[in-house]
């Protein structure tokens, strides 16, 4: 005789096991009264349990409904956002933007990128989503904001955690003309948001002006902490994201 | 509405009977569904459609509660205070509802489980989530969610039969 512990009829009860293992333990049951027992106190446990909390209407859900249904569909910018994004964007980096912005100019690389289908510019994504970039991914893994721009007019804004605990990052890509959020997982940066990106030129200006408005909503919308400080980031990326 | 207020109003029934269960009392149980909901209103951004709403607010109120837990337990240490445990058959009969006896026992056992276990049993016994479903909402390993469900369902049916309650 066969002994079954109780996670083997415990997987039975819940349907945990594939249709041979349980035809198995079926067979058991049958053969041997105990067994059949364990299974059928394990089978009247789960129908006490739900009977003891059932699914029952409650007028206060009324309120609940009318609470959901009058949020909006993307939520206003929170006002802390302000101060990290004038501190990730400090002025000094204005004149590698400025650059950057006229070198954008004079090509002609500015909007059209993603009108364009995306596939002149090197810029791929998985099909989960994952930035296949190589370039992209290393300025993501080890750029921090304060190095601002690379030669491709790549860089890192905002550093936070998603209410999954991911590490997310908002990049921008002068050359591509693009500017996004990306939050990792399973050690690969997902692509969460996208937005056509031209750098302003000119003048000093705060950094809300130069990441796109839907990419500052998706950031907004996904934020579940403060976005860090320089050395919170810089520890994040020597700890490779973990 | 969108897709995903819809989704979350459908959802309303079930995170009450989860808060249920994890709350000690039904004034408890009705702030944790306001919690939730208002943080997955919130934090809706974080929601990748496609993938299952009811984990994702599972999720939410887990991670809630696990943190009214911790700063309770704070408190605790603290003032020590005597209304602790609000007894749940007075919740019962204000909530006008006509339990069995047996029923009230259930509740009362699962109660008294360690919060994983309970948790490990309010989602796959009572709402019927798959373990890797359940496992994702505690975010722990398969093998920790079943060894909770295990040790969870070891416990409940042990303190029914002290009481004469066949399960």
């Amino acid at each position: 005789m066969i002994h079954y512990d109780d996670e083997t009829l415990m997987r039975r009860v819940d349907g945990e096991l594939t249709p041979e293992a349980g035809a198995l333990i079926d067979a058991a049951a049958a053969a041997d009264p105990a067994i059949a027992a364990r299974l059928a106190t394990l089978r009247s446990l789960r129908s006490l349990a739900r009977e003891a909390l059932p699914l029952v209407p409650d007028p206060r859900d009324r309120d609940l409904a009318r609470l959901i249904a009058a949020a909006p569909t993307s939520p206003p910018l929170a006002a802390r956002m302000s101060e990290a994004l004038r501190i990730a964007f400090a002025p000094r980096h204005a004149p590698l933007w400025g650059g950057l912005a006229a070198a954008c100019f004079v090509l002609g690389l500015s909007f059209g990128w993603l009108s364009a289908g995306g596939s002149n510019s090197g810029f791929t994504v998985g099909p989960q989503g994952q930035i296949a970039d190589a370039a992209l991914v290393r300025v993501l893994d080890t750029r921090l904001t304060a190095d601002g721009a690379d030669a491709e007019g790549r860089s890192v804004g905002l550093t936070f955690r998603d209410a999954d605990d991911r590490w997310c990052r908002t990049f921008q890509s002068g050359e591509a003309g693009v500017a996004g959020l990306a939050c990792r997982e399973a050690d690969a940066w997902g692509l969460e948001a996208l937005a056509p990106f031209q750098p302003a030129a000119g003048d000093l200006r705060t950094a809300s002006a130069d990441i796109p408005a839907p990419i500052l909503a998706a950031v907004d919308a996904a934020l579940a902490a403060d976005p860090l400080d320089a050395t919170a980031e810089a520890r994040a990326r020597d700890a490779g994201w973990n | 509405m969108d897709d995903f207020q819809t989704g979350l109003v459908d959802l309303l029934p079930r995170l009450r009977r989860f808060a249920r269960v994890l709350a000690r009392s039904d004034a408890d149980a009705h702030d944790l569904v306001q919690e939730t909901v208002e943080r997955a209103l919130a934090k809706r951004g974080g929601f990748r459609p496609g993938t299952r709403l009811d984990s994702w607010a599972f999720t939410i109120m887990r991670r809630i509660f696990i943190d009214q837990t911790r700063s309770n337990a704070r408190w605790a240490r603290v003032v020590a205070p005597a209304d602790e445990r609000t007894p749940d058959i007075a919740d019962a009969a204000l909530a006008g509802e006509d339990l069995r006896a047996d029923a009230l026992a259930v509740r009362d056992a699962l109660q008294a489980l360690p919060d994983d276990q309970r948790i490990a049993v309010a989602l796959v016994l009572i709402d019927g989530l798959s373990y890797a479903e359940a496992a994702a909402v505690m975010g722990v390993p398969a093998g920790t969610l079943t060894s909770r469900l295990v040790r969870g369902r070891q416990a409940l049916i042990r303190t029914l039969a002290e009481q004469g309650v066949s399960a």
